[in-house]
Formats: C-alpha cells, sequence, structure tokens
C-alpha cells in the first residue's frame, strides 16, 4: 500500500460516494488511476466494501447489546459456530479475557434479546451468559481509525 | 419515520456498495433517478443514514487483531470520557453500557506493544477507575455497517 492507496482509504472513510475525479484532483493524479487502485484494493481484499453508517433505532433495530459468555473448556469453535448462526447475533468472537467468547447482539425489543441469551444458555458447554446492554447509539468512528 | 419500499432498497443496496448509481437503483425499481436523490436526502435529513464510509480488512493491512475494553469510570463522567475515547484513533466503537462495566469500546490494534501504549493511555486518563482488556480473535463480523472494521 503507498501514499496514494492510503489517500483514496482516508478520502473514502469520510464519504464513500465521493466521485473518483474529487480524489484525483486532491491527489493530484487521474481519475483512472483512482479507478484503478481502488479496483485492485477490492480485489484484494484490502477494502472488503463501501457501505452506509445508519442509525439503528431509526433503520428499525433498537436494541445493542454486549454478549460474554463463559464455556467449558472444550472446543469453542464448535460452539461459536453455532452461536454465528442465530437470529441478531452481528458479531462474534473467541476472547482471551474474562470471557471465552464475546459478541454483539443486535434487536428488536428485549424480547429478542432475552430469546437470544436463553438460546446460548442452551448450547452445551456453555455455562453461562452475560448480557450488558448498549444505552445510546454506538458512536462508530471508522473516520478517526488511522493506519500507517 | 417510516420506512417505504424505495427507501428499503436504497439502503440494502448502498450497505452492500455505497457507490452504486443511483440511476441503476432507479432501474431496479422502475422509478426516476430523481426519486431516489429525493429519498437518500430525505433519509440523510431523518438521520437514518448518518453517511458512508469503507470498511477494511483490518488484517489484510497490517493490525492483528480487535480489542474490546471495559472502562469503569467515577459516576457522572462517562459522557466525558466517551467522547474522548471515541477520538482516538485505532478505536472503532464506543458506547455506554448497563451492567459490570459503563463504557465499552472496541479497537484494532497491531500487536502487543500498540495494545500496551494504548491501555497506558486509558490507564493515565483522569476519572477513569479500571481498565478490562479482552483480545477478540476469529472475530466474525457479520453486520459491518454497524461494526466497521
Amino acid at each position: 500500500m503507498d501514499e496514494i492507496d492510503k489517500k483514496i482509504i482516508r478520502i473514502l472513510q469520510k464519504d464513500a460516494r465521493i466521485p473518483f475525479k474529487h480524489i484525483a484532483k486532491k491527489s493530484s493524479v487521474s481519475r483512472d488511476t483512482i479507478n484503478n487502485r481502488f479496483k485492485m484494493m477490492l480485489k484484494n481484499d484490502m477494502i472488503s466494501k463501501t457501505t452506509l453508517i445508519l442509525d439503528s433505532k431509526k433503520a428499525g433495530d433498537g436494541i445493542f447489546a454486549f454478549i460474554g459468555i463463559t464455556t467449558k473448556m472444550s472446543d469453542s469453535d464448535v460452539i461459536l459456530e453455532k452461536i454465528k448462526e442465530m437470529p441478531g447475533i452481528c458479531s462474534i468472537s473467541r476472547a482471551i479475557g474474562e470471557y471465552n467468547i464475546e459478541g454483539i447482539f443486535l434487536g428488536k425489543s428485549m424480547e429478542e434479546m432475552s430469546q437470544a441469551k436463553e438460546q446460548i444458555e442452551n448450547v452445551p458447554d456453555v455455562i453461562d451468559v452475560v448480557v450488558e446492554v448498549f444505552v445510546d447509539t454506538p458512536l462508530l468512528c471508522p473516520q478517526n481509525f488511522e493506519f500507517d | 419515520m417510516d420506512l417505504d419500499k424505495i427507501d428499503r432498497t436504497i439502503i440494502t443496496t448502498l450497505t452492500s456498495d455505497a457507490r452504486t448509481p443511483f440511476r441503476k437503483i432507479a432501474r431496479d425499481l422502475d422509478v426516476s433517478p430523481d426519486t431516489i436523490t429525493n429519498h437518500f436526502e430525505k433519509l440523510k435529513k431523518e438521520g437514518v443514514i448518518i453517511g458512508s464510509t469503507v470498511v477494511l480488512n483490518s488484517e489484510k493491512i497490517g493490525y492483528a487483531s480487535i480489542v474490546r475494553f471495559g472502562f469503569k469510570v467515577k459516576p457522572t463522567f462517562s459522557s466525558e470520557i466517551l467522547s474522548i475515547v471515541i477520538k482516538i484513533p485505532s478505536i472503532i466503537v464506543a458506547t455506554k453500557l448497563m451492567g459490570e462495566f459503563d463504557i465499552m469500546a472496541l479497537g484494532v490494534v497491531k500487536d502487543f506493544n500498540h495494545l500496551f501504549s494504548l491501555r497506558d493511555k486509558f490507564v493515565k486518563m483522569p476519572n477513569i477507575e479500571k481498565v478490562d482488556i479482552s483480545i477478540w480473535i476469529k472475530t466474525m463480523s457479520l453486520k459491518p455497517e454497524y461494526f466497521i472494521i
């Protein structure tokens, strides 16, 4: 990744819909160069995609919660695969820390959330599930994410 | 705001590719490009769409893993600390929380040195009483429009 690539990413982080000719002007290279670089970064999977930042409540999903799962000393991957398929799970990960698996739940109501909690508790080898509700809509700050 | 079919199609399409031309969405829905522009502008005005951004593959650009921070802060300071935490580079999500911790943040780190320098920064901040760290491995981000990494 060179300076031009980084510049493209930094501009797109703040506004992914900006026309390439504007980026070209800001970087003093041609529009085609920007286009090619962008396509290459998508192809190399450095950029997964461009997307919208949504207000989850206004877009239809109201409740976010952190989920911390304590499991038996068994194969956490198997448990992870099962939880991944459950509705409302929007991020799930093995963790090194207080819990063995941590994730983020996103749903429409408290009932949905408590159902999801029960569903996780029923997975074999799950010992305990802790849920902590997000009070404010989480603040996303990809535009602050700086990389060298 | 009640979302109609056009609104939902705009959101779904742009969530998977924010650069989709409006005339393409218009063609798919058999409406005029102006209709799409109007709906898009309304969604922005109503705050349903906050903005657009690029989802980076953190591993491919040299970041090793995601770290979850939990902060216990002195009473009444959570809003102030949240506003500081959110501005720190490498933090990608931050929120207030109800439960054991007052604030939770997700960060992307390069290596252990990077993680420790980030931790030191938090520990030195006034009014933070406790910092809990958990390293995420094999993270599956299933809805990156909410958790952009």
